[in-house]
């Protein structure tokens, strides 16, 4: 079968999957803690801040179409921005284009999966097949303007800005959030988890004390960590790089199981 | 994306408010359409996940065989097609797993699982970086097997985030909200940054592009639109007509 033939096919499944499980998540957001919901934070912040308004959450996802056909065209990545606004904000233009009543359009999971379906099977289709017919010089900025970019937001903005959160949140969140941070940067690669997990861990405490529930958090929290830095062989570049031998039990271990240090 | 912090707080205000209002168990034909029906009901979370992980692991099967098609940022997609070129997935697999345990533990606690940590950070990408590690090629390579290898995954965090759910917060005596004012505010102002990161990035790349970067900002900013797509333009037009020289 022809590749471009195959993309397209492929996009259109891949499309209106996430666009109903995505738009149903996200109109089950307006109903948490009740219910429970999927999105983010942000997409229910800026979903509230277009006021029920058909054009802005048009125009809201629009300006981020441009952001992700631009990515899609220089590096092959769709950008989360598909998920997380234009699908969400584009079905909700379309659900109250007749109707204004945002408890039975936005806030209605059944209506924003099946219109939510119906935009993410265009829109999947139209990045990954035209992302070819775009001129190369395009692409090329598209790659060296919005990569390092997103490289940078990634670390050490975002790790900041949660830190920055979690520092501000009390004194015990933002110790649980420094020490996990740091800790996760070393293991994961990226401090978010670990100030994600330090922000859950230290408000648990502030609210509940030392409880069943705060025990087993912080249980399973050391084991992932334990586990990770397992995996990407850190313990033995801890050695190393602290001029001790390391044991040969030890590296013969991360021969046999191939997680020995990789980058 | 200014007024974007501004719209965190009414969210959050509805949400609060709506658990209050209603009791947990809501019968049929209550003011809301849906409400007690299967589409806001508990065990439909599951399947949304599904449907929602299913799509993004197959779109990671398509950037595998295609080059295009991860529902993940640039700088996250870059991890995996490192260990694409190089054979080591360690990192890849690190950073996806860190983002889809953290977000699985605060998922049911706050109400709302991130679904940019989760699934495409880590459904997406920390999966098949473990997948790829160990040498299973054949979900990623064929489209019929990367279908249901993302709904059974998905499936299962579904059910995961349920059973914590009904151990914390469904509990009797919970009265913590595990920081979920917290993350909202971070989240929210985390999205902000990309804009003059973008309009950075593009003075670095040449100075035709940085120019038409900060007057696409400019304008956008003007209109009351989000800077980001203002930057992005700007600099793409100008890379149009004064291309990037360079290695």
């Amino acid at each position: 079968m022809n590749e471009t033939l195959t993309i397209l096919l492929e996009s259109m499944v891949i499309g209106a999957l996430i666009g109903f499980g995505a738009s149903a998540g996200v109109a089950r957001m307006f109903h948490a803690p009740k219910v429970q919901g999927m999105g983010a934070f942000r997409t229910l912040g800026e979903l509230n801040a277009c006021e029920n308004d058909p054009v802005a959450h048009f125009s809201f996802g629009f300006g981020f179409f441009f952001n992700a056909w631009a990515s899609a065209v220089g590096t092959g990545a769709l950008t989360s921005d598909v998920d997380h606004r234009i699908v969400p904000h584009w079905a909700a233009a379309l659900s109250m284009t007749r109707n204004r009543n945002l408890a039975e359009t936005l806030h209605n999971p059944r209506r924003m999966a099946f219109f939510g379906a119906g935009v993410g099977l265009v829109l999947v289709s139209v990045l990954n097949t035209t992302a070819a017919s775009i001129p190369h010089s395009l692409q090329k900025v598209a790659a060296e303007v919005l990569g390092p970019a997103s490289e940078w937001l990634i670390n050490p903005v975002m790790p900041i800005v949660f830190w920055m959160a979690a520092v501000d949140a009390g004194r015990r969140t933002g110790g649980w959030g420094s020490a996990l941070g740091g800790l996760a940067h070393v293991v994961m690669g990226n401090a978010v988890p670990g100030i994600v997990l330090g922000i859950v861990v230290g408000k648990a405490l502030d609210d509940l004390g030392r409880t069943r529930v705060t025990r087993v958090l912080v249980g399973a929290v050391v084991a992932l960590f334990a586990v990770s830095a397992l995996l990407r062989g850190v313990d033995i570049q801890l050695l190393q790089q602290m001029k001790v031998d390391v044991p040969h039990w030890l590296s013969r271990f991360h021969d046999a199981t191939g997680t020995t240090p990789t980058d | 994306m200014a007024h974007a912090e501004s719209g965190a707080t009414p969210g959050a205000a509805t949400a609060a408010s709506g658990a209050q209002r209603t009791p947990a168990t809501t019968p049929d034909g209550a003011k809301a359409p849906g409400e007690g029906s299967f589409w806001l009901s508990e065990w439909a979370f599951p399947l949304f996940v599904a449907t929602l992980a299913a799509g993004i692991f197959t779109g990671t099967h398509l950037y595998y065989v295609y080059r295009t098609g991860t529902f993940s940022d640039v700088a996250v997609t870059a991890l995996l097609k490192g260990g694409m070129e190089n054979g080591s997935y360690g990192a890849a697999a690190a950073f996806g797993a860190g983002f889809l345990f953290a977000r699985v533990i605060e998922g049911p606690m706050v109400g709302i699982l991130d679904i940019g940590g989760s699934l495409q950070t880590g459904v997406g990408i920390g999966i098949p970086a473990m997948l790829l590690a160990g040498g299973v090629t054949a979900p990623l390579e064929h489209f019929w097997l990367a279908l249901p290898t993302g709904a059974a995954v998905g499936f299962a965090i579904g059910c995961v985030i349920l059973l914590i759910r009904r151990a914390t917060v469904n509990s009797s005596q919970n009265t913590s909200t595990f920081g979920a004012d917290v993350m909202m505010g971070a989240g929210n102002s985390a999205g902000r940054y990309l804009g003059p990161l973008v309009i950075i990035a593009a003075a670095t790349a040449s100075i035709p592009v940085g120019l038409g970067s900060t007057l696409g900002a400019l304008l956008f900013y003007w209109w009351k639109k989000p800077l980001t797509g203002g930057a992005i333009l700007g600099a793409m037009l100008f890379g149009l007509f004064f291309p990037l020289t360079g290695k």
